[in-house]
């Protein structure tokens, strides 16, 4: 590692020489020529929404919800597929619809 | 509260935070700007619009920043290459070639003391821009040789090299006054 010897002249100068450069709005024109951010931020979480919003319908239209069988305890022991496949669904549809949700609301912050 | 370029650069990162990287400029504003400004021999708005330039890539590439070097050399890094491209655009490496040896002051070493009354500014710029680069970095902004050589993308001996080489020049070139400045 290298450090400017104390009796050079030389690097004495050099430092003297190095002072510090006001601002003088520099970094406002920086800042200003950045990308500004997209104006359109709602659009993604609405997006995100919408989809989750509507496969979610789509599916809740699809269940045979008059056909769904009773959920007791013998049945979640048995592992009853044609007992549990049916509940299976909901709870995917209704995950799904609470994790658009989340991640809709996370994306506004 | 100040936070530190790590907690910046991370807010940049997660949330594009526009203050967090203005906070960063601020800090670093003036030596990068007067890095450019010794580079471009003194060309203020040149080296200013590459400073922009400058901080325009590191919003830009800010995600391939890793740590392993300090922030500042990194971002010296980014306007060594951006004071190259300009460089090149304008042909002024291949110009360089000849100021790197200014015939009146290495060929006359016996002309009056008045051409060579040079101040250290004026020395500076006609060093090559390798020299030039190496004895800001080291000399005057306090780099390590292994800072600068990652800056320059050079071998560590090169910068070694150029910077004494560099130094043995501005010695030569300065005015008596200088060297009475230095016997005193």
């Amino acid at each position: 590692m290298n450090r400017p010897e104390e009796g050079d002249t030389l690097d004495a100068l050099l430092r003297d020489q190095n002072q510090y450069i006001e601002d003088n709005g520099f970094t406002a024109r920086v800042i200003s020529a950045l990308p500004q951010p997209c104006s359109r931020f709602w659009l993604r979480p609405f997006l995100l929404l919408g989809t989750t919003t509507i496969g979610s319908g789509l599916a809740i239209l699809w269940l045979p919800w008059k056909n769904l069988p009773a959920l007791d305890l013998e049945s979640l022991h048995s592992l009853n597929s044609q007992m549990l496949l049916p509940w299976v669904l909901v709870f995917s549809v209704l995950a799904s619809l609470i994790w658009g949700i989340i991640a809709a609301v996370q994306l506004e912050d | 509260m100040s936070f530190t370029d790590a907690d910046l650069i991370a807010r940049v990162l997660s949330h594009k935070d526009q203050n967090a990287f203005g906070e960063l400029v601020r800090r670093y504003q003036s030596p990068v700007r007067a890095f450019l400004a010794r580079m471009t021999r003194g060309d203020l708005h040149l080296a200013d619009d590459l400073a922009q330039e400058t901080f325009l890539k590191a919003w830009q590439k800010l995600q391939t920043f890793r740590g392993a070097a300090k922030f500042s050399t990194w971002l010296f890094g980014i306007a060594f290459n951006e004071f190259c491209g300009a460089a090149r655009q304008k042909k002024e490496l291949a110009l360089e070639e000849m100021a790197e040896s200014p015939p009146e002051l290495e060929q006359s070493p016996t002309a009056p003391s008045s051409n060579l009354r040079l101040d250290l500014t004026e020395a500076l710029k006609l060093l090559n821009s390798n020299e030039r680069a190496a004895v800001v970095l080291c000399c005057q902004n306090g780099l390590t040789h292994e800072e600068t050589a990652q800056i320059l993308g050079c071998p560590l001996g090169t910068v070694k090299t150029n910077v004494l080489r560099g130094k043995e020049k501005l010695r030569r070139w300065l005015s008596p006054a200088y060297k009475n400045y230095e016997s005193a």
